[in-house]
């Protein structure tokens, strides 16, 4: 009994965990280059936005997926333009296309779907990488959407680019010290514009997971702060790609913990448990939990 | 032409130029964004007339949906203010809403208080939003003292501290031991007592039919305040100096570290009486997400005002009118208010954008 309830809470926490993961690490490539995008929200919900669109005319959660990834660029474009070609304030910006996003995703939806409609969308086949599905007692485990093992495959490349290639030796350069980077030579410009970019896209491939894979339909808002979560995972991880992915996993397993605490019979207010990844991570910045190491010239634009 | 020749030349004329600049970017967003909200209705086939008359109906159409308007204001100029105030120091408070979280909590505790009803003199309602003003500074200068103890960039430990005040307001209208009414049957919905009417903000003219309340002269008289200690006092010109270069105001023996915590407790401070304010002269009981989208919309505001109090105000009244008129153009004109999130999101993006090139253009 009490082992079924564990395996249920893990398989639930890496679910959950999913949509933070694609953003976060997203994110993560972006804050290491030097730029912070509070617009993941507003990339989130649009790449959602765009899921439930998409497979609802298809038909098709794969194109569903493709679609999201369309609507989202926009977004990223946007951002990056108003970053890197503007240099205005990432902060600000960001806030301001999440609000733009809502009021663009709650019209759009309102027009499409028609008001209070919650018409439900093909989601993802359950899937199982061979073997591990089968296996005793963690077996299920592993019984997630399709989407989500693109995620770890993603994690897995990008862990890769940023430690083992020039690319990603360039882009840490970027954001630590921009000018000297461009001195000796690199494309640091072109190098910020790619990495908010690859964020947008991330958030909404988390943002399509969201819609698709989880809820099947869209709501309005329905990410509700998923995308800052993936700024503070990003904060707690300590810019990290390891420790980024086991914020995100934390974070899911906190949310996991409402549903599953009171088969444990134990009762804790819902909300206690929704506040710990923040305060988990202002303790983080305010260096009570290890030494914080930012990239050097984070939110800082770059120019010649 | 040499360095000094070329100088007074500018100065010449940066009277006009910085005046007319800095007025440019704010109207000139304001109206192509409206412009988009517009061409917005048109494609959804609702008559222009239509949308608009309902806009101006909610906005102004009556003293009823006036004061409502005039309210919203109050509080989103609050925020702007106090978003002011934190600027001039160089700090940015993304924490507005947490700030009116902790406020209007803190309000409502102190509301429901034994005895507090009682309080002559005014008391019973001042006493309140005293409270709530202090315990929103207290959360905002909380973020002052991380900031200036380990460094902590205050965007993000404002931003932190509003997701976890929202949800401590959300714990305690779900707890009985915390603000929850009394349950008394399974109905009994998630939200504190109404608050005792002794507690509540006279409404300035005495009708419900009008009720805007004397939070309205409260915050002119604010306004007018904070404009002349940022302008006429050291502690303006300590957090300009700050806000210019610390390292500086340091060294020519100003302290930073009152300049920075002082700054964003009265920017929490402001936060906090918004929601005290919304609390008591409004809504009269705490519910979860009381707060919703009230931060981010006077954090806006701030930003529009390119720190000036008088831009504040304009923009306070702006917001406070365009969410009544986008709340009426909904029920009316079936045109989702949601346009208005647009508008603003899109004025956001284009004064931010255009920073850059007004600062470039200033400092030439």
């Amino acid at each position: 009994m009490t082992t079924d309830l564990l395996i249920v809470f893990l398989a639930s926490s890496f679910r959950l965990a999913v949509p933070l993961l694609f953003a976060a690490c997203g994110e993560y490539v972006s804050e290491r280059a030097g730029i912070v995008n509070m617009s993941i929200e507003g990339m989130m919900l649009m790449g959602a936005f765009g899921g439930a669109i998409g497979t609802a005319i298809t038909g098709s959660p794969v194109l569903g997926v493709g679609v999201a990834l369309l609507a989202v660029l926009p977004v990223a474009i946007l951002q990056s333009v108003l970053t890197n070609r503007l240099r205005a304030n990432q902060v600000v910006t960001g806030i301001g296309i999440n609000i733009l996003v809502l009021g663009l995703t709650t019209l759009g939806y309102r027009q499409f779907f028609g008001a209070r409609s919650r018409e439900m969308i093909p989601g993802f086949d359950q899937w199982s990488p061979p073997m591990l599905g089968s296996l005793p007692v963690i077996g299920p485990i592993f019984q997630q959407a399709a989407l989500a093992y693109v995620a770890v495959l993603l994690i897995v490349v990008i862990a890769f680019v940023m430690s083992r290639t020039g690319i990603g030796i360039v882009l840490k350069a970027a954001g630590d010290d921009p000018h000297v980077t461009a001195i000796s030579g690199s494309p640091v410009m072109k190098v910020r514009h790619g990495a908010v970019l690859f964020a947008g896209l991330m958030a909404g491939l988390g943002g399509a997971f969201l819609s698709i894979a989880e809820i099947h339909t869209f709501t309005e808002g329905m990410t509700r702060g998923v995308g800052y979560l993936a700024i503070v995972a990003v904060i707690f991880g300590n810019w990290r790609i390891g420790r980024v992915v086991g914020a995100c996993l934390m974070f899911g397993a906190a949310t996991a913990l409402q549903f599953q605490l009171p088969a444990f019979g134990i009762h804790l207010p819902n909300a206690l448990l929704i506040m710990l990844p923040y305060v988990l991570a202002l303790l983080a910045v305010a260096g009570l939990v290890g030494r914080q190491t930012a990239p050097r010239a984070l939110a800082q634009p770059f120019w010649r | 032409m040499n360095r000094v020749a070329k100088a007074a030349t500018i100065n010449r004329y940066r009277g006009l130029r910085t005046l007319a600049g800095q007025l440019a970017v704010p109207v000139l967003a304001v109206v192509a964004a409206f412009a988009v909200g517009l061409i917005a209705v048109m494609a959804m086939g609702v008559p222009l007339g239509d949308a608009i008359g309902a806009f101006l109906n909610g906005a102004f159409g009556s003293p009823y949906s006036i004061s409502a308007s005039l309210n919203r204001a109050v509080a989103l100029g609050l925020v702007g203010i106090g978003f002011v105030v934190a600027s001039r120091a160089g700090l940015t408070n993304v924490g507005g809403e947490g700030q009116i979280a902790m406020g209007g909590m803190m309000a409502t505790a102190v509301c429901l208080l034994p005895g507090v009803a009682d309080l002559p003199a005014g008391l019973s309602f001042i006493l309140p939003l005293l409270a709530g003003a202090l315990a929103g500074g207290l959360w905002g200068a909380l973020a002052g003292v991380l900031k200036v103890r380990g460094g902590t960039n205050e965007v993000i430990s404002t931003l932190l501290l509003s997701f976890i005040a929202v949800w401590i307001v959300y714990m305690a209208v779900q707890s009985e031991a915390l603000l929850r009414q009394p349950m008394t049957n399974s109905a009994t919905l998630p939200e504190s007592l109404p608050i005792p009417p002794t507690t509540q903000v006279p409404l300035l003219t005495g009708s419900y039919a009008s009720p805007v309340t004397w939070g309205l002269p409260l915050a002119i008289i604010i306004a007018i305040l904070v404009a002349i200690v940022l302008q006429k006092t050291l502690f303006g010109f300590q957090l300009k100096a700050i806000g210019l270069n610390p390292v500086a105001t340091a060294r020519a023996g100003m302290s930073v570290v009152v300049g920075i915590v002082g700054a964003l407790f009265i920017a929490g401070f402001l936060g906090g009486l918004a929601g005290a304010l919304m609390l008591q002269g409004e809504q009269y009981s705490l519910k979860a997400g009381f707060s919703s989208g009230y931060g981010f919309d006077g954090l806006v505001v701030g930003l529009l005002a390119r720190n000036s109090i008088s831009g504040v105000i304009a923009g306070a009244l702006l917001f406070g009118f365009m969410r009544s008129g986008g709340i009426s153009m909904e029920m009316i004109a079936a045109v989702p208010s949601a346009l208005v999130s647009i508008i603003q999101g899109l004025i956001v993006v284009m004064i931010a954008g255009a920073a850059y090139y007004a600062e470039k253009r200033d400092a030439r």
